[in-house]
């Protein structure tokens, strides 16, 4: 998946569970939205299936850390990317 | 321990027959009973012999941000609903609301019996990672025994102390008396208390299965239920909310609060006995507790708002109790007769509709109440509206578990 694509189907998470239109890119998401452990939580699920794969518990705890928009589409980039490298070596 | 006079400044119920007061009172004056026909739930409903449920038929417009909305079940709408309004109509300083001495009494009888319904059938069904993934994160949030007072304290920001109780039929009764008795002693200066439930066929299940419930009206279901009543078949269930907001008395006095009325005694017992059947003797002590909780005499009380469910036996036992505390001097209703049994919230909507009473200066009759139970006649029954004035009230609720209450409260002159 591109960055871009990325971009998009977060955007659309954000717009579809959260009510959030158009996040700020770097704002901290609690302070601006106030988005909250249990939204990450629903968040995550939402990853998986925009993956279309299980998440670990430690990719998972990763994600605890991610204040901002731009942070979650590093993390989702990431697991791709990763996603990718394991389905060409396989 | 100091004892600090204690009342209600703000008062809002949802029910059957109405939302808010004027609707409600309007239900009583005219004689308008909330009950409706059972709705197919796709579940359970199918196998039930009473097809009959105290239904709020009518829309409520709910205003909650997403932010709050996610952690609620419907159960929830209702409580923070009926709480919104009396925080608004009571016009606490926002720096009190939120400075830990409000408190919150608020419970259900089981927190949100519609997401516990979707956890078990995810439970059943499970056996695939997408199944077990269908239990979200919020579910317990939105459906664990407590869910009504905390979805309170957080979309209002309350931070007192938190009490839920979930005795069943006498939760929101209990939910006043405690918070009374918090404001009483000092432990905090305003309670907000109340009790909710929301439409659930799962407990008419229950109630249907000991052959409680009515049975005998399911082709004209404003007619039941018939407490005291000779015709009266048993109980029917109903949803609902109610909410009344409690303060010290000077607190309330010196910030020039409208005062509705003054709790003035609580009584909890319990008949350490039988779970199911009701208790002649935990009752009269209830009832007796109540009154000397209150320092008044049994010819005081000018309206009692009974339990009375229009089971057999249930109103037998509660009439001869009163019978034999309070005699044939105060004015008997049973509210119930309107919108059937709102479950944990009965307590909390039966005192929000005598204080209305009180408000109006009139007694509503007890619905359908046309031929008195010879064993219930030894209490001075409502048939038909009264205008009088009410100074005094007893409310009185039983439950499951053999858990009794008695509240009392009395208009400030």
């Amino acid at each position: 998946m591109t960055r871009q694509e990325i971009e998009k189907e977060i955007r659309a998470i954000f717009l579809r569970e959260f009510e959030v239109e158009n996040p700020e890119p770097d704002v901290n998401l609690r302070d601006a939205y106030g988005f909250d452990s249990i939204d990450a939580i629903e968040l995550l699920m939402e990853i998986e299936k925009v993956l279309g794969t299980e998440l670990t518990q430690a990719e998972k705890k990763k994600a605890m850390d991610i204040r901002t928009l731009n942070q979650i589409i590093d993390y989702v980039q990431i697991l791709a990317d990763c996603r990718q490298t394991e389905s060409e070596k396989n | 321990m100091t004892e600090r006079r204690v009342v209600i400044t703000a008062a809002s119920a949802i029910t059957p027959i109405g939302h808010g007061q004027k609707p409600i009172v309007e239900s009583l004056v005219n004689g308008k009973s909330g009950v409706a026909t059972l709705r197919d739930d796709h579940f359970v409903s199918r196998f039930i012999h009473s097809r009959v449920y105290g239904t709020v038929g009518y829309p409520i417009e709910y205003d909650f941000s997403r932010q709050h909305r996610k952690t609620m079940g419907p159960v929830s709408y209702y409580a923070c609903q009926v709480a919104k309004e009396i925080l608004e109509q009571a016009g606490l300083p926002r720096n009190f609301v939120t400075g830990g001495r409000l408190g919150i009494a608020f419970g259900s009888i089981h927190g949100s019996p519609t997401v516990q319904r979707e956890i078990y059938r995810i439970f059943f069904n499970a056996g695939d990672r997408e199944s077990y993934q269908g239990i979200g994160a919020v579910d317990y949030l939105k459906s664990m025994v407590h869910t009504t007072a905390v979805n309170i304290s957080k979309m209002f920001g309350i931070t007192g102390r938190i009490i839920s109780s979930g005795t069943a039929c006498t939760t929101s009764s209990q939910s006043i008396g405690y918070g009374y008795e918090a404001v009483k002693y000092g432990l905090q200066d305003a309670m907000l208390c109340g009790g909710a439930d929301e439409y659930d066929t799962t407990t008419v299940a229950v109630f249907d299965n000991l052959l409680a419930c009515s049975t005998a009206f399911n082709d004209r279901p404003e007619q039941t239920p018939r407490p005291f009543d000779r015709a009266r078949d048993g109980l029917v269930v109903a949803e609902g909310a109610g909410a009344v907001m409690l303060e010290e008395y000077e607190f309330a006095r010196k910030r020039g609060a409208e005062i509705l009325a003054e709790v003035i005694g609580f009584a909890c017992n319990s008949n350490g006995g039988d779970l199911i059947l009701p208790n002649l003797d935990g009752i009269t002590k209830t009832l007796k507790l109540g009154l000397e909780n209150a320092r008044i005499h049994p010819s005081d009380v000018d309206l009692i708002s009974a339990h009375a469910t229009a089971t057999k036996m249930g109103d037998i036992i509660e009439a001869q109790a009163t019978g034999a505390v309070f005699g044939k001097t105060p004015a008997v209703v049973a509210l119930k007769s309107y919108m059937g049994h709102t479950m944990a919230a009965c307590g909390a909507i039966e005192t929000v509709v005598t204080l209305y009473m009180m408000q109006e200066g009139f007694i509503a009759p007890t619905l359908h109440l046309e031929e008195i139970d010879d064993r219930c006649a030894m209490i001075r029954h409502v048939q038909k509206p009264e205008e009088t004035p009410v100074k005094t009230a007893a409310i009185q609720n039983f439950a499951f578990g053999g858990v009794n209450t008695s509240l009392l409260i009395r208009k400030l002159t």
